[in-house]
């Protein structure tokens, strides 16, 4: 007992032994990538990272709680909403990186950038005696009943943005669509990985709205699955990295920011299938040029983020 | 001087019932309350003050219950508290039948039935997320029983009921050892009276055996009744599946989803509060009218009481519980961990041990993962079982006012979802005006899992306490014994197994706490129930088992080998 003592006392020590010098990150999954960001950042300024890796939302929650004593210095969620909402709120430091030249309009404002962005995709198992899908729509057929799955767009991001952007292009076609999926038989069982898994061991037949990167990942990894993006076009779930304004470390949080941005940067978030946010970056899935986007306003759409989930959950009842 | 003390005070008529003082006590109390107030009530204060001022998380008190109104107008809310109860009420009708009866069956078989203790307590070693995953993975639609039987169980498994027999099954340990503990120290002695005055074996079972353990069973569960309400995993999974909303489900909805609500999860916390509350009062007065106590400690019954054709039915009836509650799970987490690919089914070309190869090769964080577990797992059973044994001197011996709400307390933490928890001490700890704040370190971790787990130790302890003799603490007491001395010398022994079951419990449970560790560890800090959920988050699935299914080894390892050394100290009294 003395001994277990002892050893606690050494790793509070070690645990205290993080400094105000060090660069606080508080990073979305995947963790392999927010983890080699933070090494190859270390290993190039000297800036030690303490990184805090969670999902997207207890990465908002923690940051929320610690208002009255603000420990971040970086965020980066999976969810372009948290962004918009944070920059209304006039939270974010503002800062336009000289690595954003070659990222798209729509991916980066004055307050926030993407790190890089999952394309929302259709993933099959293709062991099942079913025909491939091809548009969002022919998920409604008799073919797929009882097959269909969607991450709850409350639970997910990327879900919401789909629903978002389909909702901004066909209007109410789109909330049939979706009570049609629903009288079919599909389930919204949680956040993405619920709804990828039954789909993965055969329960289920195809996702509506996966995020396509972890799908790809899996089907290198010799899953019987393929991802479909439908040719009437799909959304992007952006992931924005920002500045929360209350940091003490402004000048290391925007190098951090740069390195992200920077060529070797990107090339870490295109190794975790993910596509980089600068065009001028080779994406190692499908890329910028080989995605049909459906153009749509995220910051309208983040305003009426409430009404569209509640507009969901009334089509899915 | 003390034993002059003592000495003049055995001259005095004295009872044990009415507390005395002493300084040695006077400082056990306020060490015993400061910790309480520290630990367990200051982050729950938090909580409830934040549910009154919304700002409370920017230390700005603008507008006190400007949120209560709305969130309580909620008519989704009264569904959910209706299913949480619900849910909550049938979860323990189904443990208290699982459990008194395996407890009754293993008492009989004496110190052969030893094994059961260990298996039962691997419910605990699995996280309810995985526990959950694993059933799924059973009983889904080609599921691993529909492969290998050809039917399957997704109708029952997303259902009420289903959500009912999976947590069942991950909670009916908590009365299974808390009952058995009190069959121990009830001894045989009363039935055999009865069964020689003729009574038939369902008349000695109403009347005499499950009357004298009654204050176990509703103690447990009060325990079992609570975490249920709280717990988030299997509420979580199979609810959304069977599109049943519960209250926590609710407030994991607020603390995590768009637009993220801390001040509105607070105020959902206060109604599990309440409903904690209700249930506490329920059981206080259920308490009081079953509570027995023996007027002598009985020794363990060594041997097995049945017959060779008795042994083994009973050891079949608890194998099959075994089976389904410990085996199954077991088994499908490890069938997921060496499936290659999910989508390859259960053939043999698609298993290997890769990825329990990986997790030591590759993962170089996996090991040190582990090890910052049982470290924190351990220190917090030893620190849990300690303030558990001397709250229950003060909640059950040395009464005071103090006593039931210092009881009530000590047994909140578990009504509170642990992420509404982890919240409270962000507020309290975050604060720049704490010259030393153990937030963002090691100690945020263990005040975290401390809190959480000390309901445990306290209920289980206090209600054997209740039922040991007064009689050999009074002896002790004339006979000058000290505060200490009876805890140590006098009711310790008697109190040991269950300290010592109680301590595993809270090994088990916190060697894969999850829901705090993802929301408070600090930076660069990983445990193993947050490695396996980033590498569930992944798509690792495999990996997430494989590691689930070493921490449940290891940790099991543990129980067994201090299980074997306890069983080897020689008994008192033989």
């Amino acid at each position: 007992m003395i001994r277990t003592l002892a050893t606690s006392f050494i790793a509070m020590m070690a645990a205290t032994a993080v400094t105000a010098d060090d660069l606080t990150v508080y990073s979305a999954g995947p963790k392999p990538l927010s983890a080699a960001l933070a090494e190859a950042f270390t290993a190039k300024t000297g800036i030690a990272v303490n990184l805090f890796q969670s999902t997207s939302g207890k990465v908002m929650a923690r940051y929320e709680a610690e208002k009255a004593n603000p420990q971040a210095d970086v965020l980066i969620s999976a969810s372009w909403g948290h962004a918009i909402t944070l920059s209304a709120a006039g939270e974010l430091l503002p800062y336009a990186s000289e690595n954003a030249m070659t990222v798209p309009d729509s991916l980066k404002t004055e307050d926030y950038v993407a790190q890089g962005a999952a394309a929302i995709a259709m993933v099959y198992n293709t062991t099942l005696d079913m025909p491939a899908p091809a548009e969002w729509s022919d998920l409604t057929d008799e073919a797929y009943k009882d097959m269909v799955t969607m991450p709850d767009p409350a639970a997910s991001g990327a879900a919401l943005s789909l629903v978002q952007g389909l909702a901004s292009q066909d209007g109410d076609a789109a909330w049939q669509l979706i009570s049609d999926l629903k009288a079919n038989g599909m389930i919204v069982p949680g956040a993405n990985a619920a709804a990828l898994n039954p789909v993965l061991s055969g329960a289920r037949g195809v996702v509506f709205g996966a995020v396509d990167y972890i799908a790809i990942g899996q089907k290198a990894a010799g899953e019987a699955i393929e991802v479909v993006y439908p040719e009437s076009g799909t959304v992007l779930a952006p992931r924005p990295i920002m500045i929360p304004a209350s940091t003490d470390q402004a000048d290391e949080a925007k190098q951090f920011m740069d390195f992200v941005l920077s060529e070797e940067g990107q090339a870490l978030v295109a190794d975790r299938m993910i596509l980089p946010a600068r065009t001028d970056v080779k994406a190692k899935r499908p890329g910028w040029d080989e995605l049909a986007l459906i153009d749509f306003d995220y910051v309208k759409a983040a305003a009426e983020a409430e009404a569209t989930i509640d507009a969901f959950t009334a089509a899915t009842e | 001087m003390r034993s002059q003390r003592r000495l003049s005070k055995s001259m005095m008529p004295i009872s044990a019932h009415k507390p005395s003082g002493g300084v040695l006590r006077a400082s056990l109390f306020l060490a015993t309350m400061g910790f309480a107030f520290v630990v367990v009530a200051l982050p729950i204060l938090a909580v409830i003050l934040f549910a009154i001022f919304p700002k409370l998380n920017e230390l700005s008190f603008i507008g006190p219950f400007s949120n209560l109104g709305p969130h309580l107008n909620d008519p989704r809310l009264l569904q959910a508290v209706f299913n949480s109860v619900t849910l909550a009420l049938s979860v323990c009708a189904l443990s208290t039948a699982l459990a008194v009866s395996a407890a009754l069956l293993r008492i009989k078989l004496g110190r052969r039935g030893a094994i059961w203790d260990v298996l039962f307590l691997v419910p605990f070693l699995v996280p309810p997320f995985t526990g959950a995953f694993a059933w799924i993975q059973l009983g889904q639609r080609n599921g691993f029983i529909e492969q290998l039987l050809g039917f399957n169980l997704s109708a029952m498994l997303y259902s009420f009921f289903g959500i009912v027999v999976v947590m069942a099954l991950n909670l009916f340990p908590v009365v299974y050892f808390t009952t058995s503990s009190a069959l121990q120290i009830v001894g045989q002695r009363y039935d055999e009276v009865a069964r020689v005055f003729g009574a038939t074996s369902v008349r000695r079972l109403f009347r005499i055996v499950l009357p004298l353990v009654g204050t176990a069973i509703v103690s447990s569960n009060l325990l079992v009744f609570i975490m249920t309400v709280e717990e988030f995993g299997t509420a979580e999974i199979l609810g959304r599946r069977a599109d049943i909303d519960f209250v926590v489900t609710y407030i994991h909805e607020k603390l995590s989803d768009w637009p993220i609500d801390l001040p509105g999860a607070s105020v959902l916390s206060l109604i599990l509060i309440a409903i904690a509350l209700c249930a506490y009062y329920l059981h206080l007065r259920l308490t009081k009218q079953v509570t027995t106590s023996v007027d002598e400690v009985q020794s363990q019954g060594r041997k097995s009481q049945l017959g060779t054709v008795g042994t083994t039915i009973s050891h079949i009836a608890l194998g099959g519980l075994a089976f389904v509650a410990v085996a199954l799970p077991l088994l499908s987490i490890l069938l997921s961990a060496m499936m290659q690919r999910m989508s390859g089914g259960l053939v043999w070309s698609n298993l290997n041990f890769n990825a329990f190869i990986a997790l030591f090769t590759t993962h170089e964080d996996a090991l040190s993962a582990i090890a910052t577990s049982l470290h924190l797992a351990t220190v917090t059973a030893l620190i849990t079982v300690t303030i558990g044994i001397l709250a229950a001197f003060f909640i059950v011996r040395w009464r005071s006012v103090l006593s039931d709400p210092l009881d009530f307390l000590l047994t909140l933490p578990n009504a509170l979802p642990a992420m509404t928890l982890a919240v409270g001490l962000i507020l309290v700890w975050n604060q720049a005006f704490w010259p030393w704040t153990p937030y963002n370190t090691w100690w945020v971790m263990l005040l975290a899992y401390t809190c959480i787990m000390l309901p445990y130790p306290v209920r289980m302890i206090t209600s054997t306490l209740r039922q040991l003799p007064m009689s050999m603490q009074d002896a002790a007491v004339v006979y000058g014994a000290s505060d200490l001395g009876v805890i140590l010398r006098v009711n310790g022994p008697a109190l040991l197994g269950v300290s010592v079951a109680s301590g595993f419990i809270v090994f088990s449970i916190a060697s894969r706490e999850l829901v705090t560790s993802l929301l408070l560890t600090p930076p660069g800090f990983e445990t193993v129930s947050t490695f396996v959920f980033h590498q569930f988050d992944q798509g690792s699935v495999n990996t997430a088992m494989a590691m689930s299914l070493v921490s449940v080894l290891i940790s099991g390892g543990f129980i067994a080998l201090a299980n074997y050394l306890n069983s080897l100290r020689p008994e008192k009294g033989h």
